[in-house]
This record gives C-alpha cells, sequence and structure tokens, in this order.
C-alpha cells in the first residue's frame, strides 16, 4: 500500500525511479493505482480549495 | 568557470542597459494609484525574476556548448536517467511559481476589494461610445470621440490627442475610492485606462466591478480594448481628475442642469430650439453611422436625407430610434438619450438636409411614448 501511494506521488510530481517504475509495472494492479490515483487527486483538489479559502478570508 | 562568469557579467550589463529602454516608454505607466503603483512593482518584481533565470539558464548552456564543444574533443556521457537532477529541476520552479503566487494573490485580493467605495459609477460600452452613470447622483452622459472627421480622413493634420479626445470626459474625485459597474449594451467592450491599471471587459448582460482612488489631478486617456466592430478604434476614454471640491461643485453643476432638462419635458419647445438640440444630438451619437450629410453608407447605414419610409411615417421614424431595429445595427436609444434629445433628434432629422416634413415632435409626447 505504502508503495502504491509513493508511486503515485510521484507521479503527481512528474519524476520517478527507473527501477521503481518497473516493480509497479511487474508486481502491482492496475486498479490499485487507479483507485489511489483518484482518492489521491481529490484530496489535493480539497487541499488546494481549503488554502484558497484560507487566503481570500 | 572563469567563462561563465564572464558571460554573467556581459549578460547583466544587457540587463542594465534596459533599463534605460524601461524608461523610454516601452513598459507598461507606474500609474497614478498606489495600486497601479503595486501592479507596476509586481510586474518589475517578476520581470527581473524571469531575467535572473534567463541569465543563469542561457549563461550555463553557452559556456557548456562553447567549453565542451566537439573540436576540442570533448565525448557525450551516456546515461539514461538521474532521478536526483530531476528532482531538482522540478523542484526549484515549483518554489519560484510560489514565490511568485504569494505577493501576485495579495495584490489581486487588493484590485477585487470593492467595498466602502465613496462614489459608484456604471460605465456602459456602447457601439462605439461610454455611457457614465453617477448612481445615486441623477447624473449621466455619454461620452463620444471628438477628433474630427477630416483628420481620421487623412485631409487634416493629427491633432496633439488624435483619437484619444472625447466630447464629455468622466470627471473623477481624487483621493475618494469610486467603484466602477461595467456593462454592456450590443457587444463585448472593455474599459481600459492604463495609468489606473483598470482594464476591464464590459459585457452586455453582466456586470463587472472594479475601483481606483486616484492621487493626483490631471487628465488620464485610454480605449477600448476588446475588438467591438467597425468604430473600436473610435471610442476613447477620457477621465479629468479634480480636486474634491472642484468636483463636488461640478457633479452639483450637473446635477442642476439634469433637474432642468428633467422639466423641459414638460414645456412646449420651439422647432427652432429642437433644431439647435437636435443637431448637436445627432453630430455626437448619430452621424457616425448616418454621416453628418444624412447620406448613411448603404447598405448597412440607410441614407436619412431622402428616406420616404421615414418622411411619410412620423410614427414609425420614432419607433425606430426608441427601440432600434433589431437585426441590424440600429441601437435602441431609449435609456441613452433623454426625451428632450429624443423629440430633438427626431425633429432634426425629418427636417435637415432638404427633408422638408416640418412635423416635430414634442418631449412630452416622446415621454409619453416610453410610458413616464
Amino acid at each position: 500500500m505504502w508503495t502504491v501511494i509513493k508511486s503515485v506521488l510521484a507521479a503527481f510530481f512528474g519524476v520517478q525511479k527507473e527501477q521503481q517504475r518497473r516493480e509497479d509495472f511487474e508486481q502491482g494492479r492496475p486498479g490499485a493505482f487507479i483507485v489511489t490515483g483518484l482518492v489521491m487527486a481529490a484530496f489535493l483538489v480539497g487541499i488546494l480549495a481549503f488554502v484558497a479559502i484560507l487566503v481570500s478570508r | 568557470m572563469r567563462t561563465l562568469l564572464v558571460w554573467l557579467a556581459g549578460a547583466l550589463s544587457l540587463a542594465g542597459s534596459s533599463q534605460a529602454a524601461l524608461a523610454s516608454g516601452w513598459n507598461m505607466p507606474v500609474g497614478v494609484t498606489d495600486l497601479s503603483r503595486e501592479i507596476y512593482n509586481l510586474h518589475m518584481t517578476i520581470f527581473w525574476i524571469c531575467v535572473v533565470i534567463g541569465v543563469i539558464v542561457f549563461a550555463v548552456m553557452f559556456y557548456s556548448l562553447i567549453r565542451y564543444r566537439h573540436a576540442k574533443g570533448a565525448k557525450a556521457a551516456n546515461f539514461h536517467e538521474n532521478t536526483t537532477v530531476e528532482v531538482i529541476w522540478t523542484a526549484i520552479p515549483l518554489l519560484i511559481l510560489v514565490g511568485m503566487a504569494v505577493p501576485a494573490t495579495a495584490t489581486l485580493k487588493k484590485m477585487y476589494d470593492t467595498s466602502d467605495a465613496e462614489l459608484d459609477v456604471m460605465v456602459t460600452g456602447q457601439q462605439w461610445r461610454w455611457h457614465y452613470e453617477y448612481l445615486g447622483e441623477d447624473v449621466a452622459f455619454t461620452s463620444n470621440m471628438s477628433t474630427p472627421r477630416a483628420q481620421i480622413r487623412g485631409d487634416e493634420p493629427f491633432g496633439e490627442n488624435y483619437l484619444l479626445e472625447v466630447d464629455q470626459p468622466l470627471v473623477l474625485p481624487i483621493n475618494r475610492k469610486v467603484r466602477f459597474l461595467f456593462t454592456a449594451d450590443d457587444v463585448i467592450h472593455a474599459w481600459w485606462v492604463p495609468d489606473f491599471a483598470v482594464k476591464q471587459d464590459t459585457i452586455p448582460g453582466f456586470i463587472n466591478e472594479n475601483w481606483v482612488r486616484i492621487n493626483e489631478p490631471g487628465i488620464y486617456r485610454g480605449q477600448c480594448a476588446e475588438l467591438c466592430g467597425r468604430d473600436h478604434a473610435f471610442m476613447p476614454i477620457v477621465v479629468h481628475a479634480m480636486e474634491e471640491d472642484d468636483f463636488d461643485t461640478w457633479l452639483a453643476e450637473r446635477k442642476e442642469a439634469a433637474a432642468e432638462e428633467a422639466l423641459g419635458v414638460e414645456r412646449e419647445w420651439q422647432k427652432e430650439e429642437l433644431m439647435e438640440r437636435g443637431e448637436a444630438v445627432y453630430a455626437s451619437i448619430c452621424a457616425s453611422c448616418h454621416q453628418p450629410d444624412g447620406e448613411g453608407s448603404p447598405p448597412a447605414f440607410p441614407a436619412l436625407a431622402g428616406n420616404q419610409r421615414m418622411l411619410e411615417d412620423r410614427e414609425w421614424h420614432t419607433n425606430v430610434i426608441i427601440d432600434g431595429v433589431s437585426g441590424t445595427a440600429m441601437p435602441a436609444f431609449r435609456s441613452t438619450l433623454n426625451p428632450v434629445e429624443l423629440a430633438a433628434v427626431v425633429t432634426y432629422t425629418r427636417n435637415a438636409w432638404g427633408n422638408d416634413t416640418g412635423s416635430e415632435v414634442q418631449p412630452s409626447t416622446i415621454a409619453q411614448r416610453l410610458g413616464q
């Protein structure tokens, strides 16, 4: 689970280790990455909205 | 490394000479409000950040190009990826962008804060003129470009404020927060005065807001900044910023004149009076399309001189001016002109350029027609 989160974070940032990428493609299940990606994207939107509300107060 | 330093020094001296270019009118103006000054400083801060980044990137690039060139026997390093370097070149721009977003957001917040205004001015864009209304003061007028057509055609030399002069400037007080409410009657225009750092779209059916607090009295000029049709270049903005006392006097005078005009609706007008007033209204509002001689420019703008339908049907003629003609370039003037002006321009167009109908329309008739 932790490696999935780490890989999704790396994808958000845009940089991933070649070795890690290979491991993900060999061992990981696509569904886990998609679901984690969606949840974390929603989380990111939430954080940005929170910052915007905080600033515009 | 020494070569790199020489390159850096050279690039910086180039940047220094650009300071001269900035002072020569190529840059945006500092402006005459606290906010315009802040926007200018923000612009310059970000400009210099870009300069520093450009100098560093190009210095490294040219240094590498020259120092490690093929002719000197340089061998390319062959590797696929370097995660550390990639992380660094992603993180640094991220930090720079966030660093620029913080002051930019602070300024944007001030720009959008239209609260506690001491004066509200409604600005309405129309093809091709600006209409200003001092809300709650019963003062409203239309501001038309006053550059003579002969200058535009090239028959006369250009005046000092060619295409940047109007018959009635917007008058504003200094040291008071003025809130603008922007809208338009026909298409999208944009009200742009560089010295105020205000450039706001005026959109039919929408109200946009912006504000100024002018620091120095003076005359400030601007233009429509959204392509709005044939005479887009011929609807300039002129703002006359006055000392507060002078402004109060001006506003009181305009209010009095407006009250007098309202009384004028009730009384009977002489035909000569209507003709004189009508000629002025025609020159400022109608002539840009229907031409000063009433010949128009068909087919878009029909001739008024000798227009049979218009001369035979006064009712229809009046309605066209009040309501406009949908599907054509003829706008409705019911809210732009008051009953006196409407009556005057109907009377004038029925009697000018050999249109000898002899008929006239009284302001009171128009007022009834408008349902007042």
